[in-house]
This record gives C-alpha cells, sequence and structure tokens, in this order.
C-alpha cells in the first residue's frame, strides 16, 4: 500500500461529525480544523484533475507521420528520460509543524480547561451531595463560606456599630428592655 | 474588730472591680459581637 492510499483510507476513516460535537473542542479549534479540512478536499480535487489532464502521446503514429526519424526518437528519449522534478517540502514541513505546535498547544490548554473545570464540578457535586438542611446551617459555616460577612462585622465594631440596619424591621424586636 | 472593717470593703471592691473587667471583655470581645454576627447573618442569607 503507498503513502498516499495509506494516507487516503486513513482520511476517509475520520468522522468528522464526533470530532466537531462528540469531544466538546473550543471554537478556535473547530473553525482551524474546518479550514484544514477543505484545503485537504481542495488539495485533492486539484489533485485528481491534473492527473485527469495528462495527455497521452502516441509516438508511433508520429514515426509513421514525419521524415525526420531521428527528431521522433529524441522526442522519445526526452520523454523516457522525463522525471518528475521533486518539489521541496521542506518549508511546507515547517509551515505544517508550525501549525501542529499551534493546534497541540491548543488542544493542551483546551485539557487545562476542561480538567478545572471537571475539578470544580466535582467540587459542586461533592458540595450538592453533603450538604445539610438549610435549619442546621450555623453562623460559623457562613461565615467561613463568606468571609466578607466577618469583616463586614469586624468593621462595625470597630466603629461601635452594634446595630444591624434593616434587621428590626425585617425580623423583629424581640429585646425584653 | 472593727478596725478590719476596711479590708473587707477592700477585698469587696477588688473582686467587684475584676469581676466587672471581666464580665466587660468577655461581652464586648465575645458575647455582643457573635450577636452581631448573627445578625449580619441573618440579613445577608435573606438577601442571597
Amino acid at each position: 500500500m503507498s503513502a498516499a492510499t495509506r494516507t487516503a483510507s486513513a482520511s476517509a476513516q475520520v468522522d468528522w461529525s464526533k470530532i466537531y460535537t462528540g469531544l466538546g473542542l473550543g471554537k478556535q479549534t473547530i473553525t482551524s480544523l474546518q479550514e484544514f479540512r477543505a484545503r485537504h478536499t481542495t488539495a485533492l480535487n486539484r489533485n485528481s484533475a491534473l492527473k485527469a489532464t495528462t495527455p497521452e502521446i502516441d509516438l508511433s503514429h508520429y514515426k509513421g507521420l514525419l521524415k525526420d526519424q531521428s527528431a521522433v526518437q529524441n522526442a522519445e528519449k526526452v520523454l523516457r528520460e522525463f522525471k518528475a522534478v521533486d518539489y521541496d517540502v521542506t518549508k511546507f514541513n515547517s509551515a505544517v509543524d508550525a501549525f501542529k505546535g499551534k493546534a497541540v498547544e491548543a488542544a493542551k490548554a483546551t485539557l487545562k480547561k476542561i480538567e478545572t473545570e471537571e475539578g470544580s464540578l466535582k467540587d459542586t457535586l461533592a458540595n450538592i451531595q453533603e450538604a445539610r438542611p438549610f435549619e442546621d446551617l450555623t453562623v460559623t459555616e457562613v461565615a467561613k463560606a463568606r468571609p466578607e460577612i466577618s469583616k463586614a462585622v469586624e468593621t462595625m465594631i470597630q466603629k461601635g456599630k452594634w446595630t444591624v440596619p434593616g434587621y428590626r424591621e425585617k425580623f423583629g424586636e424581640f429585646s425584653l428592655m | 474588730m472593727p478596725q478590719l472593717q476596711a479590708f473587707y470593703f477592700v477585698n469587696q471592691i477588688t473582686f467587684a472591680l475584676v469581676a466587672l473587667f471581666t464580665i466587660t471583655y468577655v461581652m464586648s470581645v465575645y458575647v455582643l459581637p457573635y450577636f452581631v454576627q448573627l445578625f449580619v447573618t441573618r440579613v445577608y442569607i435573606t438577601k442571597l
């Protein structure tokens, strides 16, 4: 199996819909992937179009037609010895490597983000599972969860404020004096 | 002995002052701020 065939069969096996929707990738990554896919399809189409336009030369026809046989032989020789020029793809490779590096970096960033989100979701889940009834909530727990309450109380006491504005209106006055 | 009466009052005053200081300290540092905190927390969690 040639490298091109292998690549073609491998690219045919890629489940793009799963990649686009199933993996939860970022918008940027998906756009890059779509661009890459479009470029790949264009390149494939161009390749097949060029292959289809290669002319076939019938040299025996010219041998019978032309008087100058040496010219025909010369042409035959040239055609036989013709070898496609090897194109230097290193510069493209570097571009591909750069793209790969960028893609891997983005994927790593996505992975890190997902891991962080997963951790926070797990924390939330544990929080929900370990939650106790609202009646059992203590002042200490609320103060631990919201440190700004303790700070506010500290400032109030330092300023000599011992009453909470709006408290009496809401909860009533139970003072005996 | 009536001349020892003064020491009885000194003792009374000393303990009264110590008790007063202790009560004031405990109330102002531990008890009353707790009530303020309780009230602030109540107001806070009803506003959530």
